[in-house]
């Protein structure tokens, strides 16, 4: 009876399918498949990104080493022994001068015994690019003298400092990168194959299939870690290469490490194996291979990947632990660990502490991988709210 | 209940067994045994020692025996609690082991508290404070101990606590309380030498227990019964000690098992670096110098341990969780 | 590397034949111990007049560096294995007879030695000499060790010691009196004293009244019984042998000769010498040595140990230091007290690159056993670039010979093609006919190979890496191509003695101080440790068992030298003996020795003294510390640690 009221009935022609229509975006929202979803999630999650990229640009740098050191890892420098870091200046006298560092001056210390340089603030070296520095084989293939960066000519450029046998510890740290990386992925690989497998065939037959793993499992989980490392390393054969044992070193990382990645996915497999979809597969004559790698696995390979990413960190660590007890690499190989464990002394810490610095690069890696990790599984649990 | 029980019994059984294979083939994997060490040893120090002797002592120390009944020796008497006869030191193992298990088992007992009392309201205050730049902060904190490599640590902490504290290095205790008994001055002195390597140890522990904490807390107070308690009107500390708390205590639990071989391990390392009067080091020279019943009987020691941990807290956890009891599987 | 025990042969028979003791008059009246006094005064234990025997040793200290002291301290040590409480018998060093700072014999426990012909030994005790537990040491206890011990069948199934062997002939073993014994063998045996005075010394005296109870002929076999199982062993010799180990040191109920007796049961981490009061040494004023009260050696990682040491924990400290833990050490001197002095170290070569004679391959062992090719391998090594990276110029750059300060000395046998001339040593190697070379610059062997060395170290040492880093970076230059292996020191070895390592690295001569009344058995192949010729030296060793004949004429030549030694009856046939073979060497470059003489650091508190300032560092003879006397080493305070 009052007339505020005011009924709205729309003027618009009446489209029967117009709700079911989806805009742009939200037909790209729900037509994207898992890895899509999965990127866009992990796009938001800003640390894993970074952490990403870095990651990234760590094992393209890789691929260049000899091309972005500026020297090479074997190439010594008598006059330089025990060098302390060249801090890098623009400024000279108030001019830019461009990136240059100063000469170093040399004097024996007959009472100490100690090696002290000082900076020559007359002498500027300023840095050259794309230039020619210490000859290498590229990937042991071909020749090259090309560097990034370069020392001026006759000049030095030590921006991390040297050790004790004059070798510049900036290019030592890119070549020990390249062999620690690789075998962070070649034990995860060899980790991942093993653990899917195994933990895929416990989980999906069950039975005694699944005792058997369980306990071996368990076995491998009790044994102290130390003996099994002393044994399995003392165990490759003393013929083999630097190369193989390097690899042989990568197989047992990567052998000590599958226990925890096959129980994960024996468990996820357990519960999985109920749904209907398996069953409906299993019904059709899938043979349990393809049920498992085409049904099940992709349920949850995105936590497999977060489980694995955050499982390098472990196997560079152990490399660096292996290397430490003499029961991994040794020199003339070099690595973090190799690199670390010549630091390993009382000089070191108190007199010439740039020798740690390949810490950081451990530090940063293991710290990047599980921030990338944490990301990707957040980014891959099906469970929490876009 | 009493069914489980007895199948897991047996499987601990089974698997200590398995063990023991496992361990006395690695002692004996390195070529030669403990006199071509002990013979080297000699040489190098110029007594030459005639191949006639070595047979001698071979024959001595029951060394010239095929390895299956070496093997077999070895195993009848660990189960007769006879642990075997250290050729190193020429003394029964359990009179070498001795004080050292002791001190051992108080440096991991440290340890173990130390990464729950840092752990805990670390992980409590990043769940609760999701993505906060505190958050962001203490996960930092805490992976970079997870990321720094123990045995560097050790190092520099030792030379650190040397110069600025004055702490002596590569001991648990002044040296003039080491070989007396347990006083009030020699615990004080004890706590004071053992934050170092605590501390060591224990950084890269709690990282990963930080995680877990704080995984299992996100995952709880999303959980509907919490947003329930909170438009209840309970208030939010109360809420949280009261129901998420104690389901996200299950890592706490279900982690001894995997914490214990950890923790070990790495108090191995760091025990050797730093010389620790611990198992650690001996472990380390017995295992270099092939000391078989040494080495041995001590790795089976450890491997005892870590098995019954990981049973107790399989136990506890079927205990706390009702999912086990009903499910059989741990949610993880 | 060989066997030092064999390795030092007496001086002249004449100086032995008259082995006065010291004509140093004998205190008229004692001074007591302070930290004995007590227990003399409650009768618990004689005094000091009673204690030491009748004709002590008297030493008496000229010039200024070495002055009387006085009793008390405790002397703190640091240590890298637990096996080393056994050094506490090496720095003791209390013998038969030892070597005193000029490397002579003289007698020590033994008041005199009566040597006839080199082949009847005398030994006179000192009367009223006692354990360190009271009882009285005799000619009882040399007949323990001679028939229950050394000849006994179950004790010693391979029988005695091999320097009490000639030609396998055991001694005629005669008591001549309750300090008197004798020991004839037919033929003369010049290693008898140097194993009596070697720094792992041959023992042939036991405590017969304390080890008669382990003994299944002394004591009752119910006891015996009783025994073994209470200790857990497997019969009474393992039982006695348990109980018996005079070097190792780790049973403290075992009586000892030694000024410091072990007092803590092991395992341990740190053991406490405590004084010997029966100990046989008096300064000239009546003091009974050592005027240290005690030491205390505390057990480390070996790592640790410069650590602690920088610390401030060791007064007396030269073990698990080397040469570049000096810089370190130095920082520390002010803040904790110390000094760090620089001994010498007295290998013949610190470093040394044995090519193998001995290896399977046939082409390479042709190509060592050809002298020119190890000469220009000698001549392409840049051991002036070595002395100065690693060393700071301070080690001598010499061939593995013997050291100027050895009366042997002579500069052609260190500087004879230890030059570093490439071209010389291209020319040589082009001479042989290894003109080929491949496309890296490599030359090829004869049979096409590339010509790679595989350099074998036993991994233990970063210095040895480092090293032939440099040496490989010479090498090169020869077109020459150097792999370091490193390997776990059991296989090293074994692969040297099975002729399967081309080359290996270890230290050089044992002992480069050398006079010529020592044996020259170092420098012949007489032992399979000597890694140039491990098999030669094995067949010498085995006697003709095991091992291969010497083949190589020079070789040959050494071995007849060698033993024409052990029958040379005046010095100066010995001496021209030992420059023959000194000569020898040096042509023929059978070790490349690389660096000699590198500094041995020593951190000496500064409240201790006696301590040479300037001294040789060395296993045998010298025994570390052992000939300079650390029982008349003294702290000129109260001496407890901690004070300033």
């Amino acid at each position: 009876m009052s007339n505020d009221l005011v009924h709205y009935v729309s003027q618009a022609p009446f489209d029967p399918t117009a709700i079911e229509a989806l805009t742009p975006e939200q037909e790209q929202f729900y037509m994207a498949s898992q890895w899509r979803m999965m990127w866009w999630r992990l796009k938001r999650h800003r640390v894993a990104v970074i952490a990403g990229i870095v990651l990234i640009l760590s094992y393209c740098s890789i691929i260049v080493t000899e091309f972005l050191a500026p020297y090479d890892l074997h190439s010594r420098h008598t006059e330089h022994i025990y060098a302390p870091p060249q801090g890098l200046h623009l400024f000279h006298e108030g001019r830019f001068v461009g990136p240059f560092v100063y000469g170093l001056t040399y004097r024996l210390d007959m009472e100490n015994l100690k090696r002290v340089y000082t900076p020559d603030t007359r002498d500027t070296q300023v840095i050259r690019y794309f230039c020619d520095g210490d000859e290498y084989e590229f990937w042991g293939l071909f020749k090259g003298r090309t560097h990034l960066v370069c020392p001026a000519r006759g000049g030095t450029l030590f921006l991390l400092g040297t050790d004790r046998l004059g070798r510049d510890m900036a290019s030592r740290l890119l070549y020990a990168g390249r062999i620690s990386l690789t075998v962070g992925l070649v034990g995860i690989i060899i980790s991942f194959i093993l653990g899917i497998t195994i933990g895929g065939m416990a989980g999906y037959f069950g039975g005694w299939v699944d005792s058997v793993v369980q306990r071996v499992i368990e076995i491998l989980r009790s044994l102290p870690e130390l003996p099994l490392w002393m044994a399995l390393s003392a165990a490759l054969p003393v013929t083999w290469s630097p190369i193989l044992v390097f690899l042989g070193i990568t197989v047992i990382l990567g052998f000590l490490d599958w226990p925890g990645l096959a129980r994960a996915v024996r468990s996820k497999l357990l519960a999985l194996r109920e749904e209907d979809y398996c069953t409906a597969a299993k019904l059709m004559g899938a043979r349990p291979g393809r049920i498992i790698g085409r049904h099940l696995l992709p349920n949850f390979m995105s936590h497999l990947i977060a489980s694995a990413t955050l499982s390098i960190p472990s196997m560079i660590l152990g490399e660096t632990a292996l290397s430490f007890l003499g029961l991994g690499l040794r020199p003339p190989v070099t690595s973090f660990g190799v690199l670390l464990t010549e630091a390993q002394n009382i000089e070191a810490v108190a007199l010439y502490p740039w020798l740690l610095l390949p810490m950081l690069p451990v530090v940063v890696l293991v710290l990047g991988f599980n921030f990338l990790g944490d990301g990707l599984r957040d980014a891959a649990d099906p469970y929490t709210d876009l | 209940m009493l069914n489980y029980l007895a199948r897991r019994f047996l499987t601990v059984i089974l698997t200590l067994l398995v063990i023991s294979a496992l361990v006395f083939v690695i002692i004996q994997l390195p070529p030669g045994d403990f006199l071509s060490t002990y013979m080297a040893e000699l040489e190098s120090q110029g007594e030459i020692v005639s191949p006639d002797k070595i047979e001698h002592m071979r024959r001595q120390y029951g060394l010239d025996k095929p390895l299956i009944e070496q093997y077999f020796v070895w195993v009848t008497g660990l189960i007769q609690g006879d642990l075997g006869f250290s050729f190193e030191y020429n003394l029964p193992v359990t009179e070498v082991v001795g004080d050292r298990l002791l001190l051992s088992m108080v440096l991991n007992f440290a340890t173990i508290l130390f990464i729950y009392v840092v752990s805990f309201p670390i992980g409590v205050y990043s769940a609760t404070h999701q993505y906060s730049w505190g958050d962001y902060g203490l996960t930092l904190l805490g992976f970079l101990g997870l990321a720094t490599p123990n045995f560097l640590l050790a190092l520099i902490m030792l030379y650190f606590a040397n110069v600025y504290f004055g702490t002596s290095v590569g001991t648990l205790m002044d040296d003039v309380y080491l070989n007396q008994p347990w006083s009030i001055d020699k615990a004080i002195s004890v706590v004071e030498h053992l934050w170092v390597p605590v501390f060591v140890i224990g950084t890269s522990g709690t990282a990963g227990m930080i995680r877990r904490l704080r995984a299992n807390l996100l995952d709880e107070l999303q959980k509907q019964y919490v947003i329930t308690g909170r438009a209840k009107g309970l208030p939010a500390g109360r809420l949280l000690v009261k129901y998420p708390l104690r389901m996200a205590l299950n890592p706490f639990v279900a982690d001894i098992g995997n914490m214990l071989p950890q923790v070990v391990s790495g108090s191995v390392i760091v025990s050797a670096v730093m010389s620790l009067p611990t198992t650690g080091p001996m472990l380390l020279e017995a295992l270099k110098s092939q000391d078989m019943y040494l080495a041995g009987s001590f790795v089976m020691f450890l491997a005892l341990l870590t098995v019954i941990g990981i049973f107790i807290s399989d136990l506890l956890l079927t205990a706390l969780d009702p999912r086990i009891r009903m499910h059989g599987t741990a949610q993880r | 590397m060989s066997g030092n025990l064999r390795c030092l042969a007496p001086v002249a028979i004449a100086v032995l034949a008259c082995f006065p003791a010291r004509a140093d008059p004998i205190p008229a009246t004692y001074i007591e111990t302070p930290m004995l006094a007590a227990k003399v005064a409650a009768g618990e234990l004689p005094a000091v007049g009673q204690r030491v025997p009748r004709v002590p040793v008297v030493v008496t200290f000229v010039g200024k560096e070495r002055t009387i002291g006085r009793h008390g301290g405790t002397l703190r040590t640091v240590s890298g294995r637990r096996k080393d409480i056994q050094l506490m018998v090496v720095y003791g060093y209390a013998r038969l007879v030892g070597y005193d700072t000029e490397f002579n014999l003289q007698p020590d426990i033994l008041e005199r030695v009566d040597v006839e012909r080199d082949r009847i030994f005398t030994l006179h005790l000192r009367k009223g000499h006692r354990w360190s537990d009271g009882h009285p040491f005799t000619t009882e206890d040399f007949r323990y060790f001679w028939e229950d011990i050394a000849t006994d069948a179950d004790v010693s199934p391979v029988g005695p010691p091999r320097t009490m062997l000639v030609e396998g002939e055991r001694p005629r073993f005669e008591i001549l009196g309750e300090t008197t014994v004798r020991y004839s063998w037919s033929k003369p045996n010049p290693f008898f004293l140097p194993a009596l005075a070697g720094t792992a010394p041959l023992f042939i005296y036991r405590p017969a009244h304390y080890l008669k109870q382990f003994h299944a002929s002394h004591a009752h076999p119910v006891d015996i019984m009783r025994r073994v199982k209470e200790a857990g062993q497997r019969n009474w010799v393992s039982l006695h042998f348990r109980h018996d180990r005079m070097y190792k040191n780790d049973n403290p109920d075992l009586p000892s000769l030694q000024p410091w007796v072990n007092s803590t049961p092991p395992p341990a981490q740190r053991y406490v010498f405590v004084r010997n009061p029966y100990f046989h040494r008096v300064d000239s004023e009546g003091r009974q040595l050592p005027y240290i009260d005690q030491v205390a050696m505390s057990i480390a990682s070996a790592k640790l140990v410069p650590v602690k040491v920088g610390g401030g924990e060791s007064d007396l400290q030269a073990r698990n230091l080397q040469f570049n833990n000096y810089t370190f050490l130095k920082q520390g001197e002010k803040r904790n007290g110390y000094t760090v002095r620089l001994w010498q170290s007295a290998k013949g070569s610190k470093m040394a690159l044995f090519p193998n004679l001995n290896i399977d391959d046939p082409v390479w062992r042709t190509l060592f056993r050809t002298t020119d090719f190890r000469r220009a391998l000698s001549l392409g090594t840049d051991r002036h670039e070595i002395n100065q990276v690693i060393y700071f110029g301070l080690a001598l750059e010499s061939n593995n010979t013997v050291l100027p300060r050895s009366p042997l000395y002579r500069k052609i046998y260190a500087r004879q093609w230890a030059d570093f001339d490439l071209v010389q040593a291209n020319r040589l190697l082009d001479d042989l006919g290894l003109t080929k070379r491949d496309e890296r610059g490599i030359r090829l062997l004869p049979d096409g190979r590339t010509m790679e060395i595989i350099v074998e170290t036993a991994g233990e040492d970063t210095e040895q890496t480092d090293v032939l880093q440099l040496v490989h970076d010479g090498w090169i230059k020869l077109g020459i191509k150097l792999h370091a292996k490193p390997r776990q020191r059991e296989v090293f070895r074994n692969r040297v003695f099975a002729g399967l390592a081309q080359m290996s690295v270890w230290s050089g001569l044992e002992n480069g101080v050398p006079t010529p009344d020592l044996s020259p058995e170092e420098l012949a192949p007489t032992s399979q440790q000597q890694l140039q010729w491990p098999k030669w030296g094995q067949y010498y060793q085995t006697m003709s068992k095991a091992g291969q004949p010497v083949d190589m004429k020079s070789a040959q030549e050494l071995a007849r030298l060698n033993a024409d030694w052990r029958f040379a009856d005046n010095r100066k046939t010995k001496e021209d003996i030992w420059r023959k073979m000194l000569k020898i060497h040096a042509d023929e470059v059978f070790s490349i020795g690389l660096i000699s003489g590198v500094p041995q650091p020593v951190v000496v508190s500064n409240r201790l003294r006696n301590v040479p300032e300037e001294a040789i560092y060395n296993w045998n003879p010298g025994a570390f510390f052992g000939i300079y006397r650390p029982d008349t080493f003294w702290f000129a305070d109260d001496g407890k640690p901690g004070s300033k």
